[in-house]
């Protein structure tokens, strides 16, 4: 399986402050991959790094075997949504689709003409004036009329009201079926994400926590509810994610390849947005754990 | 990319040439009567001192009776203002306006790579603009070709004459409004302008700034780059003559005109004494006998008596053209650095700003960690 993204200790800093650092992932092909953290994790850094619009301070980024924005054929090979989708407010939607013809060898002017038709976009519209369903579905177009083969969307719908934003996604899954794209969406709604993608990356801090296609991550995930006990007792094959107590009862969330034998406990699915969570907060409190440590040290 | 950049210049491209087509209209409408005036004036075919009588006197009749001088100084007015126009209408929002409104993001990641895009929009704008000054500076210069040529006679020595009229082609303001100088002006102020917007990346203050940079260049070249481009000439002049009719300010001890060099620009000028050093005023013993009434030639011959002789630093008329070689060539190469600068600045700053330095720190970690036991 050949990767469209792949970083090496990927670092970007502004100033003094990385807004990304020491990030070393892969991206597969042939999927919808879903990019989830929390703000601040570096997602969109990360992004903007893939599609050249940022140079990276330290490590190594290529796209589709390419240095990002490095020629115009790399260029033409990569779509890109913007957060909050920015269109020129002076230029109508007729205007955009003249743009996205004239800078594009490779422009798919019916498919860009289908789409906005469909979209019910008035072409003299300017695009200063659209909503923000609709500047976000112009955006969509100008991005998937250029017939990448990898579409990066940096937080397409967070902006959108919940039927924008469902529509939106639907659009894209229309458009990712007919042309076979390989798609990274970043979002930290896992909601939005559960609806359209078939792989899912989280990252906290600049770091790859879990990576996997969702259902492998579902099949693999368990919830666990039982007498109280030490989740350190767990057989070796399963991987605590995160355990909580009661007076009564331990709940732990593992990962394993196999099955649960254990007859005391009861073993429940988890979602997507549970699993996520666990996965966030796990983030959480091994950095509080640290701190604590840190803390002892000083003393 | 035409396409693009003709779209996003649209607005000031059909303002800019609408003033200009206004202008041009304005100057078509005087500017016969304005010729007319001049070959009735007796200026063509005079000989000696006739001539800079008479174009003193068809100076004269601009200045008293018509609109002419308030066109001539618009015209001035135009040309120095058009380059910061330029500079923060087309300059200025080319770069920062892609930031503000976030729309770098859809431009960079069409098709086009990043210097490409400059390019066209450098290229394609800054041509636009340097087309539409010297559009300007073309039209002006034929409408006041008569008044230019008047000056040349040495009208402006004549009569009391408003302070447009008295400039040299040297002088101060007059220099840069004719000639090349404002296609130099123009891509200086153009590339500015993007410079400041690529640098600042909000429209409105890098307007500000770039008026501000571009003004204070307006000015200082003049007053302490110009009369440096080319060692100054120097010239001691003795004898009454001197004193007497050239036009030496009463009081000062100043020269308006330099002997035998018509035109030239006298960058500075004192009365010195035979030890060489300088006189500050007429001695008081050559007033008399007429005490008060200024220098009279009996002044001029008491002085030129005393060896008093004034010193002079110029630069001939003769230099006019040289002159405006070296300060075009120097602003459109500054124009040429600042766009350099602008596509450093987009596309090819360093990759990598530091080798391998300390650890990194985790980004979820900043802001987080606080120092312990502090509070």
């Amino acid at each position: 399986m050949s990767a469209v993204i792949e970083t090496s200790r990927l670092g970007k800093r502004y100033r003094r402050t990385w807004a990304l650092a020491d990030c070393t992932l892969s991206i597969p092909a042939g999927h919808v991959v879903g990019l989830v953290g929390p703000n601040g994790a570096g997602k969109t850094t990360l992004l903007n790094l893939a599609v050249g619009l940022l140079a990276p301070t330290a490590g190594e980024i290529e796209v589709l075997g390419g240095r990002p924005a490095a020629s115009q054929v790399q260029l033409a090979r990569v779509g890109f949504l913007a957060q909050d989708s920015p269109v020129y407010p002076g230029l109508s939607v007729a205007d955009h689709l003249k743009l996205g013809a004239r800078l594009n060898p490779s422009w798919d002017a019916e498919l860009a003409r289908g789409r906005v038709d469909r979209l019910d976009l008035r072409p003299t519209q300017k695009a200063g004036t659209l909503s923000g369903g609709q500047r976000a579905q112009l955006a969509l177009t100008l991005a998937v009329a250029k017939r990448p083969e990898l579409l990066i969307l940096d937080e397409p719908v967070a902006s959108l009201d919940p039927l924008a934003r469902r529509e939106f996604l639907q659009d894209l899954m229309e458009a990712v079926a007919e042309q076979e794209l390989s798609v990274v969406l970043s979002s930290h709604l896992v909601a939005d994400l559960e609806r359209v993608c078939d792989y899912l990356i989280v990252l906290v801090g600049s770091q790859v926590r879990v990576a996997g296609p969702v259902e492998e991550l579902l099949a693999t995930h368990y919830l666990l509810t039982g007498p109280c006990r030490d989740p350190g007792t767990l057989p070796a094959g399963q991987q605590v994610i995160s355990a909580s107590h009661t007076d009564v009862q331990t709940t732990v969330l593992v990962r394993t390849d196999g099955e649960i034998l254990d007859p005391a406990w009861t073993v429940a699915e988890i979602g997507l947005e549970d699993l996520v969570l666990a996965y966030l907060s796990q983030a959480t409190r091994r950095r509080r754990r640290d701190n604590h440590q840190h803390l002892e040290v000083q003393r | 990319m035409i396409w693009l950049t003709w779209r996003q210049l649209r607005i000031q491209a059909v303002t800019a040439a609408a003033a200009l087509a206004a202008f041009a209209i304005l100057l078509a409408v005087t500017g016969p009567h304005l010729a007319s005036l001049f070959t009735t004036s007796g200026i063509t075919g005079c000989h000696g001192g006739a001539c800079g009588t008479a174009a003193g006197r068809f100076l004269g009749r601009l200045a008293a009776t018509s609109p002419y001088s308030l066109i001539y100084e618009l015209g001035i007015g135009l040309i120095l203002a058009a380059p910061a126009l330029i500079g923060i209408f087309c300059g200025a929002p080319l770069i920062a306006r892609e930031f503000e409104t976030r729309t770098f993001s859809l431009a960079w990641t069409q098709s086009v790579t990043r210097s490409r895009w400059l390019l066209a929009k450098l290229a394609l704008t800054g041509l636009a603009a340097l087309a539409v000054t010297e559009a300007l500076s073309l039209l002006y210069d034929w409408w006041a070709e008569p008044i230019a040529r008047a000056i040349g006679y040495g009208g402006n020595q004549v009569w009391q004459l408003p302070a447009v009229f008295s400039q040299q082609r040297l002088s101060f303001v007059i220099f840069a409004t004719h000639g090349i100088t404002p296609l130099g002006y123009a891509a200086f102020g153009f590339a500015l302008g993007t410079a400041t917007g690529a640098v600042i990346r909000h429209a409105v203050p890098a307007i500000a700034v770039t008026l501000a940079i571009f003004a204070a260049v307006q000015v200082a070249t003049p007053l302490l780059i110009r009369p440096h481009l080319i060692p100054p000439d120097h010239m001691v002049v003795s004898g009454p003559s001197f004193f007497v009719n050239a036009g030496l300010s009463v009081g000062t001890l100043e020269a308006s005109i330099v002997p035998g060099q018509p035109g030239a620009w006298i960058l500075s000028s004192e009365a010195i004494n035979a030890a060489g050093q300088p006189v500050g005023m007429i001695p008081t013993s050559c007033l008399q006998p007429a005490v008060g009434k200024g220098a009279s030639p009996d002044a001029g011959a008491c002085m030129a008596r005393r060896g008093i002789r004034e010193s002079i630093t110029y630069q001939p008329a003769s230099r006019y053209w040289p002159f405006q070689w070296i300060e075009t060539a120097i602003f459109l190469a500054l124009a040429l650095a600042l766009a350099g600068f602008c596509f450093w600045l987009l596309g090819h700053r360093p990759r990598y700003s530091g080798e391998a330095g300390p650890a990194l720190p985790r980004l979820g970690d900043v802001g987080l960690h606080r120092p312990a036991g502090r509070r």
